[in-house]
Formats: structure tokens, sequence, C-alpha cells
């Protein structure tokens, strides 16, 4: 079948070269519709459990998206402190909640928050921390002593050395991140100069990351394209060839990125990496036609037929190449990550595609090259760099086959040597640091964590289950109500099991207050009475989070966190009620200190409540007081370290069991990230095995042969092995693009192999001595297998110019496993071969002969 | 006036004479003039009065809080100086929380929290006055009201019903608000709604007295409503066992009375007596 095909592409030069045209067009019309997607939180689905109970935090707790503003002086022994900084943070703060999408009331910063004082013995004051009005602004080196005196916003709103201040802006949505920040560089543009401005946080580093992509996929891919045609220039030197391979490459990616967008999935930053993944995959298939076709060609030859007996020669180690780096790829849909099930998908997609193209596009261009070019080239190739490549590959035939034990044993020393690095792997994520390290969010991220507690935050959430309560206070109320048939109507008129239990002893109260000012028999008033005592009783209970038990907790998790190097500073209710209990009592610091009772606490919070932003009480506690957050300011944002922080936690939990009913959750993007990546990695080694497996088992169908099989699959363990040996040994940190690459790695270093073992046993086949195997093997398909080697090493070195990091990861990964691969199979493939030679080409084959 | 604002001041202590009936000819009235009789009719019916509050705090997600607390108030003089006091029932973890007001014309008002489980009395700084009243959308200032002459009043509009009122303030440092608008009641002067502006003209606050009686006749607010529409969030309050004229003493409003409430005036009438 494959002749036909292949017969009638070359009969219908111009249909194929329509039909392919047509087909691009189509695709490439749904590029425009193209959706940007670069929030990590998107690496889990929607639905996932993590994910689902960060959204209700986040709603449970009034939390934002925020975008931070630092504001540093380093020029004044007083730092911020000075009138015109703080000047300039007023004013900024001020223009900021002007800002359409900015949160106006809950943006934090020293000028919009309140201040609480003793205004005389005796007296509270709440007031604004930088008032409007001039003349109740405090001197800068008072200001600083009252934030001093204020545990919430010192190394929050001021860094402990003063030298620094900072915005928190809320913000709507994630979207609108980028254009506010660009918003708040205008208004820092226009402020006296004096202060240095950094705007950071992670849905600016999100947004930020969403653009340079774009960019990326403008310029990298194209890049790489280009550094591709000009080496396939040097080799083969003829554009009008070298162009087919290009045309197929460019074909295929315009048809994949415009499927993926067409059918509606948001381009993420694994599928931007899509075309710089296809291209190499498409272009490599072309190489060996045009090699062998260059190779084939003589004076003389009719094109069609040469071509035909390409593709005939061809067909199976391309067929083979093509399904195992498919099943490499589509090996990615078993892991939990959507973003990356697309992304494998997709490519799969596009590597069949491009397979198809290449037997039906190029054989079909080449026919319509008319004859005089063609020869032209076949000269050329006979002349020019084949001759430079063949005396490198007779040197690589020699060590290969001529010390074959050495070869074998060296490859057994790396292998150990890349367990042993592999093991040293440590798995850790960071998405700031996708950033290269002179980016101005990575500068703005160093600069106010070296200022700041910490500007990567995590929330532990307690969570207190009141279900054994409300039983307890059921049988209560009705032994309170038993004696009158008033009180029990009213009970059960408000008990309702479908609203909130804490809703229906508000409403039980308010109805039983009511009851007893209508009441007329005494005996009735007596049991309302009880009844409103013993549901208030049970009120005050079921407010857990003012419980001395359940802060007393908190504190001390609290304070063991803060004794670690990794929590910068931990905010919660217990330090809110201990500042203003202080104020309260006077301001002593010995009176920094849970009150000694609830109804106390409620006092406090009470107080609390009177200032302008009493809502900043429902970020730690909701107003049931039953679920309370923890707010952990990091210091770093890599995923390790959040881990080590919840081991942390757990390891205080098992040696300090938590009070009855309480439980604890994580939430906070910098504990999502570390979600997804546990998912991923496990994910990723799931698929890598499977496809390992997967393409085994079809190694061995398309050999016929187990041990071809095994023997297939040599080259590219040893590959992966010794990349991700290298890893573990330089201390890369093993993220997203590494883990992402492991299942290229798999796809295109058995390519080489492959071609390599089919080509062999074809010409064996053909000669029937092993030594003109071998001689012929380093001739034409060597060359090709190198030459490939060579094309996508070098030609996706151009993304090492890509300002974000997971590209250059990627044109370093290309390079090292192409280079690893190729020299793999060239040396420890015929070191193998020939020492099982006998086992391998058996009598049958020879006698044959 | 104290402007709207006071329209709380209204709710919470539900003073309302019936004097709208005496209003002079609408064609001549000033804006100024109608800021006066609005203030007296929110905030100086009858000599004395006492009411009972309840405050249902709702916040943006639909969370409920609740706060129950009795509020006794006595002209120093009509128009004047007035004296208030709060005393908290619910919840019973702040039962007996007490506040003393003393609002002075010409002065800052004196201010005084007591705390029984701390067993403290606070003097609270005169300073900000339009911070929140015990977490409620409520401002201090909205309870016991704002100067008249701390804004410019215009009259921008006069409906079938209302007379609108804009006011700015004279001191724009000192608000939060670029300014607000007053629909006063054309036949009660009762202001009924006051709509803030931030400075960018957005509406983030807005006051509306939602049901009104008359008792011991005076217009009475008993139902009111404050809606902060930047956090989504509203107070309910409902006034109820309203009662003017009721001879309260003076020395119900020291500072002896925080620590000993004055039991006597804050018991509920009763209709049996």
């Amino acid at each position: 079948m494959k002749d036909q095909i292949v017969h009638f592409a070359t009969g219908h030069p111009k249909k194929i070269m329509w039909l392919t045209l047509v087909l691009t067009l189509i695709a490439g019309a749904m590029i425009p519709r193209i959706h940007i997607d670069t929030d990590p939180e998107n690496m889990l689905p929607p639905d996932q459990r993590d994910r689902v109970i960060r959204d209700r935090i986040k709603e449970q707790f009034n939390l934002y998206d925020l975008i931070v503003v630092g504001i540093v002086n380093d020029q004044t022994d007083t730092g911020i402190f000075n009138h015109q900084s703080l000047a300039n943070l007023k004013s900024l703060s001020d223009q900021i909640e002007a800002i359409e999408g900015v949160i106006d009331h809950e943006l934090m910063s020293l000028a919009s928050v309140d201040n609480i004082t003793q205004e005389s013995p005796g007296t509270i004051r709440f007031q604004w921390m930088i008032p409007d009005n001039r003349d109740e602004q405090l001197p800068p080196a008072e200001l600083e002593q009252a934030t001093n005196r204020l545990p919430m916003f010192k190394n929050t709103l001021v860094s402990e050395d003063g030298k620094a201040a900072a915005i928190y802006v809320p913000i709507e949505k994630k979207e609108l991140s980028h254009e506010i920040a660009q918003k708040i560089q205008s208004i820092i543009d226009q402020l006296p100069p004096g202060d240095e401005y950094h705007i950071t946080g992670l849905p600016v580093a999100e947004d930020t990351f969403g653009i340079e992509m774009f960019i990326q996929m403008a310029i990298s891919a194209p890049m790489a394209a280009v550094a591709i045609f000009l080496l396939m220039w040097i080799f083969f030197r003829s554009f009008a060839l070298i162009t087919a391979p290009m045309l197929v490459a460019m074909a295929t990616v315009i048809i994949t990125m415009g499927a993926l967008i067409g059918m509606g999935y948001t381009v993420h930053i694994m599928s931007s990496m899509i075309p710089i993944f296809l291209m190499p995959i498409a272009v490599v298939d072309s190489v060996h036609i045009l090699s062998e076709f260059a190779e084939l060609h003589k004076p003389g030859d009719r094109v069609k037929d040469t071509i035909e007996k390409v593709i005939q020669n061809l067909f199976r180690p391309m067929l083979f190449t093509s399904i195992t780096s498919a099943v490499g790829f589509a090996s990615l849909a078993f892991t939990p990550i959507p973003p990356v099930q697309i992304f494998g998908l997709f490519v799969a997609f596009g590597i069949v595609l491009a397979f198809l193209f290449t037997i039906v596009f190029v054989p079909a261009y080449i026919a319509m090259l008319s004859e005089d070019r063609i020869q032209l080239l076949a000269k050329k190739h006979h002349t020019d760099s084949a001759v430079a490549l063949d005396g490198f590959l007779n040197r690589f035939r020699r060590v290969a086959i001529g010390n074959a034990k050495v070869t074998v044993t060296i490859a057994l020393v790396l292998s150990v040597f890349s367990y042993v690095g592999i093991k040293k792997i440590e798995i850790n994520d960071n998405p700031v640091r996708w950033f290269k390290e002179d980016h101005r969010i990575r500068v703005a991220d160093r600069v106010l964590n070296s200022h700041f507690a910490g500007t990567y935050d995590a929330y532990l959430v307690f969570r207190k289950d009141t279900s054994a309560m409300q039983q307890q206070i059921l049988s209560e109320l009705h032994q309170a109500a038993a004696e009158s048939e008033v009180a029990k109507s009213i009970l059960s008129a408000s008990l309702n099991g479908r609203t909130d239990f804490n809703k229906q002893i508000s409403r039980l109260i308010q109805s039983a207050d009511d009851a007893a000012f209508e009441a007329e028999s005494p005996s009735d008033v007596v049991a309302l009475e009880n009844l409103i005592a013993t549901a208030e009783q049970a009120q005050t209970e079921l407010k857990y989070f003012m419980q001395p038990e359940a802060l007393s907790y908190m504190e001390a998790l609290q304070q063991h966190l803060l004794e670690g190097t990794l929590v910068g500073k931990s905010n919660s209710i217990v330090d809110l009620v201990k500042t203003v209990y202080r104020e309260l009592q006077g301001g002593d610091k010995t009176f920094y200190r849970i009150p000694d009772n609830s109804n106390q606490t409620a006092q406090t919070i009470l107080s609390y409540q009177s200032s302008h932003r009493p809502y900043d009480l429902w970020h730690f506690v909701t107003p049931d007081y039953q679920n309370a957050a923890l707010w952990l300011q990091l210091k770093s944002g890599d995923n390790k370290d959040m881990s080590i922080v919840v081991e942390q936690v757990e390891q205080y939990i098992s040696g300090h069991p938590l009070p009855a009913g309480l439980s604890v959750q994580w939430g906070g993007l910098t504990y999502i990230n570390v979600v997804w990546q546990e998912a991923m990695v496990k994910g990723m080694l799931n698929s890598l095995f499977g496809a390992f497996v997967m393409v085994f088992v079809v190694m061995v169908l398309l050999f016929r042969s187990l041990l071809y099989g095994v023997l297939a699959m040599i080259p590219l363990s040893l590959t992966i092995a010794l990349i991700y040996g290298l890893i573990g040994w330089i201390s890369k940190d093993y993220d997203m693009p590494v883990a992402v690459l492991s299942s290229l790695t798999l796809g295109l270093s058995v390519d080489f192999a492959i071609h390599f073992l089919d080509r062999a046993r074809a010409i064996h086949e053909d000669t029937g001595s092993w030594t003109t195997t071998m001689n012929l093997m380093f001739g034409e398909p060597g060359i090709a297998i190198l030459r490939n080697a060579i094309v996508i090493a070098i030609g996706f070195l151009p993304l090492l110019a890509a300002p974000l990091v997971p590209y250059n990861t990627v044109g370093i990964f290309l390079a090292s496993i192409m280079a690893t691969s190729c020299v793999v199979t060239l040396l420890l493939l015929p070191a193998i071969m020939s020492l099982i030679q006998g086992i391998l080409f058996p009598e049958k084959t020879r006698s044959a002969k | 006036m104290k402007s709207v604002t006071n329209a709380l001041s209204v709710l919470l202590v539900g003073l309302f004479t019936s004097s709208a009936c005496l209003v002079a000819s609408a064609e001549t009235i000033t804006a100024d003039q109608i800021v006066q009789r609005a203030n007296h009719v929110a905030f100086y019916q009858g000599q004395d009065g006492r009411a009972e509050t309840r405050m249902k705090i709702i916040d943006g997600s639909g969370r409920e809080q609740l706060r129950q607390f009795t509020i006794l108030r006595k002209n120093v003089t009509d128009g004047g100086d007035q004296q208030f006091f709060v005393f908290f029932q619910r919840p019973s973890d702040v039962k007996r929380t007490a506040f003393l007001v003393k609002k002075h014309i010409d002065r800052d008002d004196d201010r005084w929290l007591y705390l029984p489980s701390l067993d403290l009395v606070k003097r609270i700084s005169a300073g900000d006055k339009r911070t929140s009243f015990v977490g409620s959308d409520f401002y201090y200032e909205d309870v016991s009201g704002r100067s008249l002459k701390a804004d410019k009043h215009t009259l921008t509009e006069t409906t079938e019903s209302h007379y609108i009122i804009d006011n700015y303030p004279v001191d724009p440092d000192g608000v939060e608000f670029k300014h607000y608008k007053v629909w006063v009641n054309k036949a009660t002067y009762l202001p009924e709604k006051t709509e803030y502006f931030d400075d960018q003209e957005n509406l983030y606050r807005s006051i509306e007295a939602l049901d009104q009686q008359e008792i011991d006749g005076y217009i009475t607010v008993t139902k009111m409503k404050v809606t902060d529409h930047r956090t989504g969030g509203y107070t309910l309050s409902e006034i109820r066992f309203i009662k003017y004229n009721i001879g309260i003493d003076d020395d119900v409003f020291s500072e002896r009375s925080l620590r000993t409430p004055p039991q006597e005036w804050l018991k509920r009438p009763t209709n049996k007596t």
C-alpha cells in the first residue's frame, strides 16, 4: 500500500501541494483565536481537591490575588521614614486605589491602615496611620515607632530595617494584573525621584510571562527554523531540495497549533513549545529521505524511480520512529496535569501528521523538481560535506567495533555514574524562577524578600468540626425547654436542619426573647429565659476561635514556625487580638498576650471592629469563629521550601496533637505549586515508565524479535539515564520543563537506534557480511543520523537567547539529547552488536547468501 | 444638618416630631433651612427617648453577625448638645459592654467605652468619627451626628416628594467621601436616603430608611439599612420598643453608669402597665 501512496504522490504532485496548502490555510485561520493561559494553578484540573480547597479558602477569608509594590530608600539613615518618601508612599497608595480593577478598600499600605495608640492614659485612639490632613500626620520618626509597635504591620507593610515599605494591591481578576502593573508604573514615573520602586507578585509574574511567552513563540520558533534551514543548506547545498523539509515542518506546526486553538484549548506554557518540539521531529525524517535520495540518485536515473526506492528503504524505520515518538508523547496523557496532557496529545498528533507529509508531500515535491537541479544536488552531495562526515564516522566505527568490550564497559560505568546522579536529583520549581536572574521581576523578588519577611504566601487554615458539640447543645436546649409548651414550640420552630446551625441558634434566641416579652405565665417566662441562657452559652462555645485553647495552639505553632528559617513571619487572629488587648490595657508589653477567657477576647475584638477597617478581621477568622487562617510569609517560593514547611507543621502536629475536632488544611499559591508539582513528578514517572514499556513492545513487534527490541531500547535508556544523571550531578532542579523533556528524550533517542538497527539488518540481509554491513552502515545511514543530530542540536541553540528559563532548558536539552543519543547509538550499538553478532545474524541468514 | 448620616441616629434613637406640618412654604425654603429641620427631625425629637436596636451585619458572602443593644438619649439643649448611652445585650460574650457619648456642638464629642470582662473604662479619642460602629456598616458619626457646619449644602432638586440636598465637606481631608446626597421627605422632613460618592464619583455607600411609624406623636424610622457597595455587605437595623419623653435622669449619662448600668431605664417598657 505504501508503494501506491508514494506512486500516487509522485504522479500527482500538484494535487498534493494544493491539498497541503488548503489544509494549512484552514488550520492557520484558527490561530488568531489564540488564548494564552499562564496561570500555574491551571496545572491542576479545576475540580482537583487542593484547588477546590484553595478557592474555598479564598472565598471564606476574602482573599484576593495581590500585586506587591515595594518602595525602597537606601539613601538616608532613616530609610523610608523621611517626609518625601512617606509623601510618595501616600500619594502612590492613594492613586493606586483609584485604578480600575483594584479592590480599593482592601488595599494594604501604611497609608491605608489604622494606627492604634494610647493618646493619653486611659484613652485609646484609632486613627489613619498617615491621615490626609498634613497637620495630623505624625513626624516620620514617630511613625516609625508606631509601626514598630504593631506586629501586624512590621515586616509586612514596613521592613524590619525601615528601608522599605510595601503596598499590597488586591485585584479583581488576575488577567488585569499586567495592565494594572503598567498603570502603577506610570504613577511611579510621575513621583519625585529619590526612592526605588519594585512591582512583583505572582499575578504580575504570570501575566508578564504570558506576554513574553507570546513574543518567544514569535521569535524563538522562527529562529530555530532559520538555523535548521541554514544547517541543512550546508549539508545539501540545494535550497530547492531543503525547502521540502521546511515546508513539512511549517505545515505540521501550523496545522497542529491551528487544531489545538480551533478546538478551544488555551495555549499554556507547555503548549507554546509545541512548535519547537515538532520542528525537529518533522525535519528528521525528511533529512533521512534527502540523504538517501542524494546517495542513490545517479545521473540518468528517473527521479520517480529513485524516490520510490528511497521510500521503500526508509518506510519501515520512519514508520517505527514516528510511532514510538508519538507513543512517547501520547503517554503524557496519563499525567494528571491538563496542560501537559494537551501538550502530549497534540505533539503526538503532529508527529503522525509529519510522517504522512514526509511520505506524501516530500516525494511529490521532489518529483516536481527539474532533473537538472537534482543532478546538481547529487553531484554536490558526493563531493562536499559527506566526505568530511565520512572520515569522522569511520573513527566511530573503529572505536566501537575495534574496542567493543571497552566501549561496553565504559557504558556500564556511565550507567552507574548516572544512577548516582539521578539519586541526587532535587525536585523543585518556582514560577518566578522561570524568569532569568536579571529580569526586573526577579530583581524585585530578590530586593523585596531581602527587606521583608517574605512575599510568598501560604495559608494554613484551621477548621473546627462542631457536629459533636451541636448534638450536645441540642439535647441541652430540649432539656431547657421541657417544662413549657411555649418554649418547646419556639424551639422546634427555630431549629431547621437546613440552615446553618449558628443561624438557627441566633434565630432561637431572637424568637425566645420576643416570646418571653409576650409570655403571660411565669413558668413560660422562666423556661424561655432558661432556653435563652442555654442558647447563649452554646453560642459562646461555638465561637471556637475566641477560646484561649484554640488561640494558644495557634500561637505556639506560629512560634515554632518562626524558629525555622523558611517562615519569615506569620499573621493570625492571635496577633491581632494580642495587639488590641495590649493597647486596651494601656500599651505595656506585658499585656501582649492572649486574654484569659473568650468574653475578654470577644470584647477585645469588638473594640478592634470600631476601626476604619473592621473587615480585615475576616481575613483571619470566619464570622462564626469556627475557621481561622494562619497567613505565612515565606521568603522563598521554591516548592521544596514550601514542602519543608508543610512537613514542619505535620511534625509539630504529631508532637502536639490538635485539640479535639480541629483539623488543618493548606492553601495559598505557593502551596498549590507544590501540589501540581508532586502530581507532575509522579505522573511523569508513570508516563515515562508506561511509554518505555509501550515503546519496547512496539519495538519487539516491529522487529519481530525480542533481541532487537532490547537492543533498540539500550541507547535511549542510556541517554535518559545520562541526561538525568547529569541533572543530578550539576544540581539543576527537576522542574516542569525537565520533567516533560523525559518523553522527548524517549521519543527522539529511540529514532536513531531504529534507523541503525533496521538498516543494519536490511543491509546484512543483502550482503550477508558483518564487516560489510558495518562499513556500509557508517556510510549513508550513519551520515543521516549524524546530520540529524547536528541539525537539531544546533538548530535549537537560539532558544538559549530567550529571556525565559524554560525555553533555555529546552534548548540545552535538545542539544544534549541529540548529541548523547547519536553518540550512544553510533558507538554502543555497533559495539554490542559486534559482541553478539553470532546471535544477531544466525546461520540462516548467512547461509541464505 | 447632621446630614443624612445622622439618619442613623434617627434610626437608633428614632425621635421625630410631627412638626413637619408647620413647614414654611416650599418655594422659599433654603438648603440650610431644610438641613436644619431634617437634622431636628432625625436627632432631636422629644426631650429624651429610648429604643432597642437589633443589628444584622451581613457581609459580602451573606454571613451574618448580630448585635442587640439599647440606646438612651437625652437632649441637653434643643438642636444642640446631646447625650447617648448605648448598652449591649447580645451577643452574650459582649453583654454589658457600653458606650457613653456626650455630643457637643462647639467642640469634639466625649466618648467612653466600657468592657465588662476586662473591667475597663476607656476614653475613645475624639479623632476620626468615620470609623465602624462595632463592626457594622454604620459609622460612629452616623450614631452621634455630623456637624451641620462640616459641609456646604445645596438644594439640587425638588421632586414631588423630596428635597435632594447635595453636601460637600468643608475639609475634604477629614472624610472619605467627595460628597453625599440626601433625600429629605418634603412632608415629614425625614432624611429618607443618603448616598455617598468617592473621588471617582462612584456610589460606594448608602443609607436608607426602610420603614417608619408614628410613635408618641413623632415620625420615627423603625427599619434602616446601610449598604457598603464596595464590600457588598450591609447592615440592617430594626428599632423597637421606642418611647419618647420618659424623663431620663441626667446622671444616667455618667461614667459611673458604664460600670453600673441604669437598669431602670434599660428595662423594656411593658404594654401591661
